[in-house]
């Protein structure tokens, strides 16, 4: 599969890049490709292309706050939890994507 | 019910992303005015210091944050259009006194008003432009500014009141039981999302000139990870071994970015051991909070760890807190820890991932 993410937690200095890493781990180790954008309080990062939006199969939006540019991902399949989900259960959220996609 | 609960927190959540950088140079800005003998300026024509410019800066920017606690608690309901009447009503909850819950309040209000404007009301074509530019703001404002100014902004000015009283008239021994409460729920998950509403409190309190909560909060914040070395020290005193290699790397990082109240370093070595480690570092953050609040140790920075303690109003106490709360943790840990092995120290593998229940998500469109 291929994914994008959107990560970004409250204070946008921690947590959010924590589930960077666990969803990008969770998902190779899967032989999945993914590729996730970070909105911190530095700002965007990793910022998702249109390319990357239009090959996805799927939407993770593991987010706390409300993220801008959502309109990006109108008409796409997509999946929102909390940014804590990313973080504390990476690979059973892949693993769930997988069954249900 | 529940969603409708976490959908106001999330808008409270990306107001507070928000506001955090303003309070924090805010904060910094008056302490260290303060420290070079400034003053809040009243009249720009007669000469002033250096000093005076720093903490009247700092004072204007502290009265950003009920507009910037509306404006972007509306812009997270209604988008863009939310900003700018959002910013509004937080004036009228400064003007009255209502401070930051009259700005969250406000926030709300406003931000639900404009939305539903934006889904119900049609306009002709030709009027398309004026809906965001004219009419949404101009609308939305009149009628929520009214409605703040003549029905709620007053009781919420009253409330606030009241609340500010009672923690200051708090006596000494329940100053003891509030202070170790807060503490312990300000990091009961190590900067997720429960902490946030205690910090969301004390924020809001700050704002009211109450200084001592947000200094359990900053204290507290660096309680877990400076424990967690702590117990790992105290470990290698004792001859117990209770973390493995990898936990151990783990506390390298956690207590550098401990320092600065990033608590999330704590959480690799946690979730390894969830309860005892969690029973640990809310002891010691308790411990902590208690000790602050019965000195009334005050912060008036939201943010930054121990390169703030020179800033709060008892320095010294925060140091005490700090250091009594983090031994606390430790000791419950060296205590309460099972002795490891040395092939689960030498074992890389972290256990694997907490059993959680994601039934409640599923995948849209």
């Amino acid at each position: 599969m291929k994914l994008v993410a959107v990560v970004a937690c409250t204070s946008g200095i921690a947590h959010t890049y924590i589930a960077r890493e666990k969803l990008i781990n969770a998902a190779e180790k899967r032989g999945h490709s993914i590729k996730v954008e970070t909105q911190g309080t530095i700002g965007v990062e990793g910022k998702l292309t249109k390319k990357d939006i239009e090959e996805a199969d799927l939407v993770i939006m593991a987010t706390d706050i409300q993220t801008t540019g959502n309109e990006r991902f109108e008409g796409k399949r997509k999946i929102k939890v909390a940014t804590n989900i990313a973080v504390k259960a990476a690979g059973q959220l892949i693993e769930k994507i997988e069954k249900e996609i | 019910m529940k969603k409708s609960l976490n959908e106001l927190k999330r808008h409270a959540l990306t107001a507070i992303s928000y506001m955090l950088p303003l309070v924090v140079a805010s904060g910094l800005l008056i302490a260290i005015g303060n420290l070079m003998g400034g003053e809040v300026i009243e009249d720009y024509t007669q000469p002033f210091t250096v000093a005076s410019a720093l903490t009247s800066l700092g004072v204007m920017g502290m009265g950003l944050l009920a507009p910037f606690i509306s404006g972007y608690i509306a812009y997270s309901i209604a988008e863009r259009p939310g900003i700018a009447p959002g910013f509004l009503m937080g004036l009228i909850a400064n003007a009255l006194g209502a401070g930051f819950l009259g700005g969250m309040i406000g926030g709300y209000i406003i931000g639900y008003f404009i939305r539903w404007m934006r889904r119900t009301w049609k306009v002709p074509k030709w009027a398309d432009g004026l809906m965001p530019m004219m009419i949404i703001p101009t609308v939305s404002s009149i009628v929520v500014g009214l409605f703040m100014y003549f029905v709620v902004g007053f009781p919420i000015a009253w409330l606030t009141e009241q609340l500010i009283s009672f923690l200051e008239n708090l006596d000494e021994s329940s100053r003891v039981v509030y202070g170790f409460i807060f503490g312990v729920l300000g990091h009961i998950d190590y900067g997720g999302p429960i902490s946030k509403v205690p910090n969301l409190f004390a924020d809001g309190l700050l704002l009211e000139g109450v200084l001592e909560p947000e200094a359990i909060k900053v204290i507290g914040g660096v309680v877990p990870p400076v424990g967690v070395t702590l117990g790992w020290l105290f470990s290698k005193i004792v001859n117990k071994r209770i973390f493995t290699k990898v936990e151990e790397d783990a506390i390298k990082v956690a207590f550098p970015m401990g320092l600065t109240m990033i608590t999330e370093g704590v959480i690799p070595i946690a979730m390894n051991d969830l309860l005892r480690t969690l029973f640990a570092t809310g002891m010691g953050t308790g411990v902590a909070g208690a000790i602050n609040f019965f000195f009334q140790n005050g912060s008036p920075v939201p943010s930054g760890g121990v390169f703030v303690i020179p800033a709060m109003t008892k320095p010294f106490v925060a140091l005490t807190a700090l250091l009594a709360g983090s031994i606390v943790t430790g000791l419950i840990l060296v205590l309460i820890k099972k002795r490891i092995t040395e092939e689960e120290y030498e074992s890389l593998q972290n256990v694997d991932e907490e059993e959680t229940d994601l039934s409640g998500f599923r995948i849209e469109g």
